[in-house]
């Protein structure tokens, strides 16, 4: 197996930094997907909104 | 109108290679077979065919713009396929390593290289710009409805799986549902009960929505497609230019029996319009006074009538005999609703099933929701012997 | 680009387990991609037997075959099993394979949860064949007949299937997005000393923003199921009009997910091609740098031009204009895209080895898809088009060619660099006359039954539309049929052949091709040191 024996300590620190910040970007979409698209379409505008 | 099974005598079925395909020989097989398809598609005439090549002929002044406006981006889009085709197979053709052609390893780096990504996207914007401007041009008409006072409403309701049709401004209503092969024939699947009867060279706005789930009203020849949304109003409007039938179908996956829900417009003159709307208050007019009349019902009146009522509004779920189609459509022969005590029938019909196709039919009329309930408790096995009067309807609601 | 140091790492090969422990316990990228490759493959049969099922139903007018949900269960299924279960692994395990090995890094960033996002697959497939059989038995509830849109209020109909479904995307979703994370960090922060970004290969590119565009969208799909499980199960009403909430709004959530994702399929099969085809003319790519640009070009637009799959739900003037003029723009880089792979062969020394022949394939069919494409996104016209059978024509040459034959492709490309074996030429070339045939009797006749009109998704039509559907669905079975003999082709390469050379292919350039055929179990332990 090729465990991350491979990778100097710094370089495992930057992946999981990385790594940490882009699931923050993921979890960021995930939790504002509800009212910041909620709002757009509204601002979108329908022939007539409910 | 236009169903048949005639042979097709020029279909354009791709044609399939005949001899063993050798690595570069057949390569152009593939090209040939789609430039043939595309040819036939554009010269096809646009009605009048065995089967549908292309959209039927237009019977409303948008529907002919907007089939311009496909004919002119199909054309751009033939000319552009042309264009790369050629390219293509003039490379496949003659830069083969099989003919002892020498890769020009500098290619990339020549003027050409170093400026194709500016002037291939000028190009393609170009072409975009073109196909932009027209459909814009077009859209603004398609899009808005006339704003005139004089403006025919029908408001087109989607049910599972039926349309509802309220001619506004003349206080009718027409429901029209799917009609079995057995009386629809040819026309399967293409024809309804009930036709939506409108007056040609009248400006006719539509106002879409649904009761339950989504639906889409669609009519080709008028080119009008609009999604019949719960708790929205959404519109559209036609001008139809000439008398005839056009057929369409609903075009949102709306459930089980989405392939069930035909459209058929009638276009007649405003003349003939007029009389079928006397026509059609005469009958609702003696429907209420009946319905609304006091008199008690025999138990083989309501069963007569509940047998016709069951048969066009429940049995395309519940099944002519009674058995449904489990699990989403429980059986109505024995079961604990049909056989049990009369209000919770009564409720379950009036009032529908919260998140099940099981909608509610408040809107009929007292008659008719009495005379179905009847017969519900009295046909197949559920003998019950209940005769369910107007009356108690009334109460119940 | 030339690697100048060359080392193969043979320590550790004492501990390397053997048997099924290999396999589950694996944090080798060259495995792992071996597990998605399979995975795909068995997902492919499965999707591509639910798309057979549905052709034959559709062969005569009439319901022979399948009960309407039944039918819609399979629609919704062949989406599905297509989308999440063939191409998207298969991308992921191409991904695995060559990426560490394109950029010279030992392995990926995170070995371990690389292990962990195709460990949840076989999990998600288990939940969403599970949504397909319960109904099945009694007490079951009833088939998802909604299509892979999942469009409330139709799916609040349906019985539990539909939360099986859910749960079968939140895992999805969270297997992408694991992979999507670990691939940005290995192309980050692993590439070889020398390489900068604008050294990388095309392929590397064109994951990384896929990579990115799956870690913006698919949370958001993931927000709007669990808002339909919410309205399902505990009271709320995001979709429902009669307690205040809005149906539109879930279509407008699965659209910012749903067109962006044509793009996470489509962009890896752009990224194969432009190894296969410079290969095979034996010429450098045409335009590396506006590839670059135009791959975050087509991301970037992608993102904002969703609203084109619901032109008739009744938008305002001014947004039905600006999503079909923002869609239509999509063509600018697509079309840099067609022209690169043309100059790219343009004065080349073309041979036609079977990946070399998906290649042109993918730009002759894939051109026909895009300006079909081209043609629904003109507002007025779409009217009609939309929901018609010519869509499913559309996006079916669109994705079969731009997704899955970019996939084939890169398959019989580094087949001989996987397995150290050649396969066999000259079935490979029968298997793409037989498959790029079957696919156009199939999908070509469909564009008819639209402009007929032919709605999509329904199980039963009249007379006038027979025509097209039996010549559809003899090409389908000939397509369908035709990747048993791809299987075929794949077992005997892996059991044996002609060995492969390292530089397995004349034209071939790339830091896989200095490697053994097949690789050492670790490569480039030592980083090659690039120019």
């Amino acid at each position: 197996m090729s465990l991350p024996e491979h990778q100097t300590p710094e370089l495992r620190r930057k992946n999981l930094r990385l790594a940490w910040w882009l699931g923050a970007l993921a979890l960021f979409f995930l939790v504002t997907s509800f009212p910041f698209w909620n709002g757009l379409f509204k601002i979108v505008g329908n022939q007539a909104a409910p | 109108m236009t169903q048949t099974s005639t042979p097709p005598a020029d279909n354009p079925v791709l044609p399939l290679p005949r001899r063993e395909p050798s690595d570069q020989r057949a390569l152009p097989l593939c090209s040939r077979s789609l430039g043939t398809g595309l040819a036939l598609l554009l010269g096809a005439p646009c009605a009048d065919a065995d089967y549908g090549i292309n959209f039927p002929e237009p019977a409303a002044g948008v529907a002919q713009e907007i089939y311009d406006i496909h004919m002119l981006t199909m054309t751009i889009a033939t000319v552009l396929l042309v264009i790369v085709f050629a390219i293509v197979f003039y490379s496949l053709y003659f830069h083969r390593k099989s003919r002892g052609y020498v890769a020009d390893q500098n290619f990339h780096n020549s003027w050409f290289g170093h400026w194709s990504w500016v002037i291939v996207p000028m190009l393609v914007l170009g072409v975009d710009l073109t196909i932009a401007g027209k459909a814009d041009a077009v859209l603004k008409e398609v899009w808005e409805v006339p704003k005139e006072q004089n403006i025919m409403d029908v408001k087109v309701t989607g049910h599972q799986w039926w349309w509802e049709f309220d001619y506004l401004d003349h206080g009718i209503k027409v429901e029209s549902r799917f009609v079995p092969k057995e009386q629809s024939g040819d026309l399967y699947l293409r024809e309804v009960d009930n036709h939506l009867v409108l007056p040609t060279g009248t400006k006719i706005r539509f106002l879409h929505t649904s009761a339950d789930v989504l639906h889409a009203f669609w009519v080709p020849a008028l080119a009008v497609k609009k999604d019949a949304i719960p708790g929205y109003v959404t519109e559209t409007w036609a001008q139809i230019d000439r008398e005839g039938t056009f057929r369409g179908q609903c075009a949102e996956l709306c459930g089980t029996w989405h392939s069930r829900m035909p459209i058929v417009v009638d276009a007649v003159s405003p003349k003939q319009f007029a009389a079928w709307v006397d026509e059609r208050k005469a009958v609702m007019v003696a429907a209420a006074a009946e319905a609304g009349s006091d008199r008690t019902w025999s138990l083989d009146e309501l069963y007569a009538r509940g047998k016709t009522g069951f048969k066009t509004r429940c049995a395309p779920c519940h099944q002519v005999n009674g058995m449904g189609l489990p699990p989403a459509f429980p059986a109505l022969n024995g079961s604990k609703i049909a056989t049990g005590p009369i209000a919770d029938h009564l409720r379950i019909v009036i009032n529908g099933k919260q998140g099940t196709a099981m909608q509610s039919w408040a809107t009929l009329d007292d008659l008719e929701i009495a005379s179905i309930v009847t017969y519900e408790r009295n046909a197949w096995d559920n003998k019950t012997g209940d005769v369910v009067q107007p009356a108690d309807v009334k109460k119940a609601r | 680009m030339t690697a100048t140091t060359l080392t193969h790492d043979e320590v550790h090969h004492h501990d390397t387990p053997r048997g099924w422990r290999r396999w589950l316990f694996s944090t080798n990228h060259k495995d792992i991609g071996t597990l998605y490759l399979f995975f795909a493959l068995t997902m492919l049969f499965l999707g591509g037997a639910s798309a057979m099922l549905i052709r034959m139903e559709l062969f005569q007018p009439g319901i022979q075959l399948l009960e309407p949900d039944l039918y819609n269960n399979l629609v919704t299924n062949h989406a599905l099993l297509m989308i999440f279960g063939a191409v998207m692994p298969a991308a992921a395990g191409l991904a695995n394979w060559m990426i560490p090995m394109m950029i010279g890094a030992p392995d990926m960033a995170l070995p371990r949860m690389n292990n962990l996002s195709f460990w949840i697959l076989p999990a998600a497939a288990s939940m969403l064949i599970l949504s397909f059989v319960v109904p099945f038995f009694p007490g079951g509830g009833t088939q998802i007949n909604t299509g892979w849109t999942l469009y409330p209020p139709l799916s609040i109909q349906v019985g539990m299937s539909m939360d099986f479904l859910i749960f079968a995307i939140h895992l999805l979703g969270i297997s992408s997005v694991l992979a999507s994370i670990n691939i940005i960090v290995t192309l980050l922060n692993m590439r070889a000393p020398g390489m900068t970004l604008m050294k990388m290969p095309i392929f590397c590119w064109s994951w990384l923003v896929t990579a990115f565009l799956l870690i913006l969208v698919v949370p958001v799909l993931a927000g709007g199921v669990t808002m339909l499980l919410f309205d399902r199960h505990f009271g709320t009403s995001f979709f429902d009009a009669a307690g205040g909430g809005d149906p539109v709004l879930f279509q407008h959530l699965f659209w910012f997910f749903g067109h962006p994702e044509v793009y996470i399929l489509l962009l890896p099969s752009i990224g194969v091609l432009s190894h296969v085809i410079p290969a095979f003319s034996r010429k450098p790519l045409f335009g590396y740098h506006s590839m670059v640009g135009a791959m975050l070009a087509v991301a970037t637009i992608g993102m904002v031009v969703w609203a084109h799959h619901q032109y008739t739900i009744g938008m305002s003037l001014g947004a039905v204009t600006y999503f079909m003029i923002g869609t239509i723009l999509i063509s600018i880089p697509v079309g840099l895209m067609i022209f690169n792979f043309i100059a790219t062969m343009w004065r080349g020394s073309m041979t036609f080895e079977t990946p070399m022949l998906f290649a042109v394939a993918i730009i002759l069919m894939f051109t026909f898809g895009g300006l079909s494409g081209v043609m629904l996104a003109v507002v007025p016209a779409d009217m009609q088009y939309q929901d018609s059978m010519f869509v499913v024509a559309h996006f079916h040459y669109v994705l079969m060619p731009g997704a899955v034959f970019g996939l084939f492709a890169g398959v019989f490309y580094w087949l001989p660099k996987w397995t150290g074996h050649m396969y066999d030429e000259r079935l490979g070339k029968l298997f793409f006359w037989i498959n790029v045939i079957g696919f156009n009797i199939t999908f070509f006749p469909q564009h008819f039954l639209g402009l007929a009109g032919m709605p999509r998704r329904i199980v039963d039509y009249n007379v006038m539309f027979t025509e097209f559907n039996v010549v559809s669905s003899i090409g389908a079975m000939i397509f369908g049929l035709s990747h048993l003999l791809f299987l075929y082709i794949i077992i005997k390469t892996i059991r044996g052949g002609k060995q492969a050379r390292n530089r397995a292919w004349e034209g071939a350039k790339g830091l896989e091709w200095e490697l053994d055929s097949p690789p050492a179990f670790h490569t480039w332990t030592v980083a090659p040191q690039i120019r």
